[in-house]
């Protein structure tokens, strides 16, 4: 069954057009990775799949449910860690961990957080304020509180975005894990992330999906050597090169 | 149960910025002891009268700082992640409205205590009266929730405090509400206000018998509309393209 479906997807805030009619399917198990130049519509393609915003036309269906329609049962089954962390800032990371817990109806708590304690080594900043933390580590606490539900579809919009280069490749890690096992959705701006990372990659320029298949195919498709050249000539229309 | 697991995280939150609820309990209470101070000749500012116009007062600073915690809220992306987790509008407004719950109890009680060693005479009624006016201090909460949703924090501030300024001038805690002429005291009858503090007085002095139908329907109708229009206006925003 496919997790993710879009009919011609179309999101307009009053006269600017963010999504312009974007036809998407994404397979259960499938880690696909969204590219495309700051604004290309990356992160309001996530809002609207997430439930968080509706679109302005066209359907979404995940894992078979309409947006609209099953709203409640849908959100139960997915979660985001956003572009912008999001955390509670007076709360410690072990209470921010219960708190969204708690807004999920975890069932086993304790052990849901200590299983994602340990996969994100928080044990040292686990007593600490959110708001105390540096970025790199409220991003992975933002991170882990999105795996809180064991979700069936995971959306990460830049998860690597402020971590050190040993944070990112741990973070790698724990989204190699995921794959197979549940869907997940990535953004990123780095190149060899989506190219390691995901079965497939989809490309947004201004609005538009132009262009999706497994790196290997894109650049084959675009006649270039790396997927960076790749990236770069379809998101630009082969304006750069 | 979520709405009991959002009340508890807003209730530490709130305890760990801790500068608004000192205001709202030790603002009133200041007031209560410098006004007793200078034995005003008049009614309105006897104990009995004018202790439930203080317990209102400082309802109002409810309403300032529910309001400022939703505009903080909607403004940080957690509202992302509560947006998109199952929450329902109406389990965020129950959230909201059990974690100030205990500052109500708090100021009633502190209020009270003071009252009372400044001279108040200790009956039933006073419990009675601490207890109708937690049902009161629902119609600021609601207000204060409402103006959250639809102000940032700064806004929010400017637009609360005109409700101070409006129990202040039209709930009759300081000068009776014909004082002003006939135009103003039935403004002050269709505010809520008035009714409010009448309601509190009145049972407080074990005159229950003399609060009329329309002190109870004005209160009752805007507490009603504006607990409605409250869960309307956040599930809107909530699901609107820009929650700021
Ligand atoms: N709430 C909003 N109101 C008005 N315009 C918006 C809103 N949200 C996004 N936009 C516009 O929609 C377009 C797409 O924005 P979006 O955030 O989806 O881009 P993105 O691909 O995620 O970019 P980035 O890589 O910089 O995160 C931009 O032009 C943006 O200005
Ligand atoms: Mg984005």
């Amino acid at each position: 069954m496919l997790a993710i479906e879009t009919k011609n997807l179309i999101k307009k805030f009053k006269e600017k057009t963010a999504v312009n009619g974007i036809n998407l399917t994404v397979n259960q198990g499938e880690l696909f990775a969204l590219l495309g130049t700051n604004g290309a519509g990356k992160t309001t393609t996530i809002k609207m799949l997430s439930t968080l915003i509706l679109p302005t036309a066209g359907e979404i269906k995940i894992n078979g449910m309409d947006i609209r329609k099953d709203r409640q049962r849908i959100k139960a089954i997915l979660n985001v860690s956003p572009q912008e962390t999001a955390i509670a800032p007076n709360l410690s990371v072990k209470e921010n961990l219960e708190f969204m817990a708690g807004v999920y109806q975890i069932p086993h708590k304790q052990e849901k957080i200590t299983q994602l304690v340990k996969l994100f080594q928080l044990e040292e900043v686990l007593k600490q304020k959110a708001k105390t933390l540096s970025g790199g580590w409220q991003r992975k606490v933002s991170i882990a509180l999105a795996l809180i539900n064991d979700p069936e579809i995971l959306f990460l919009d830049e998860p690597t975005l402020g971590l050190d280069v040993i944070a990112r490749k741990e973070l790698w890690k724990i989204i190699e894990s995921l794959k197979g096992k549940i869907t997940v959705i990535l953004t990123t701006h780095y190149m060899e992330e989506a190219e390691s990372l995901s079965d497939r990659i989809g490309i947004m320029s201004a609005g538009n999906l132009v262009a999706v298949g497994t790196a290997q195919a894109l650049m084959e498709q675009s006649g270039t050597q790396n997927f960076e050249d790749a990236f770069v000539k379809i998101a630009t229309g082969g304006d750069l090169s | 149960m979520r709405t009991l697991n959002f009340a508890k995280r807003n209730f530490k939150e709130i305890m760990r910025d801790p500068l608004s609820i000192i205001f709202a309990v030790l603002l009133p209470l200041f007031l209560l002891f410098i006004f007793q101070q200078f034995h005003i000749p008049n009614q309105s500012y006897e104990l009995q009268n004018f202790t439930p116009g203080i317990l209102v007062f400082g309802f109002s600073f409810i309403t300032l700082f529910t309001g400022m915690l939703v505009s903080k809220d909607r403004t940080t992306s957690l509202l992302i992640r509560l947006g998109i987790s199952p929450m329902r509008p109406v389990e965020y407004i129950l959230g909201y409205l059990l974690s100030v719950l205990p500052i109500i109890a708090i100021q009633n009680i502190l209020f009270f205590i003071l009252a009372v060693i400044l001279g108040l005479k200790f009956s039933i009624n006073l419990i009675f009266a601490m207890l109708a006016s937690v049902l009161i201090s629902l119609l600021f909460i609601a207000v204060g929730i409402i103006i959250g949703s639809l102000c940032s924090e700064k806004a929010s501030s400017g637009i609360s405090s005109i409700i101070v300024q409006l129990v202040c001038f039209t709930s009759g805690m300081y000068f009776p509400k014909e004082a002003l002429g006939k135009v103003f005291a039935t403004i002050c009858e269709w505010l809520p206000f008035e009714s409010c503090v009448t309601i509190i007085k009145e049972i407080l002095n074990d005159r229950s018998e003399t609060i009329s139908a329309r002190n109870i329907a004005v209160f009752s109708l805007y507490t009603t509309v504006f607990f409605v229009l409250a869960i309307v206006v956040f599930r809107q925003k909530m699901t609107s393209d820009n929650k700021a």
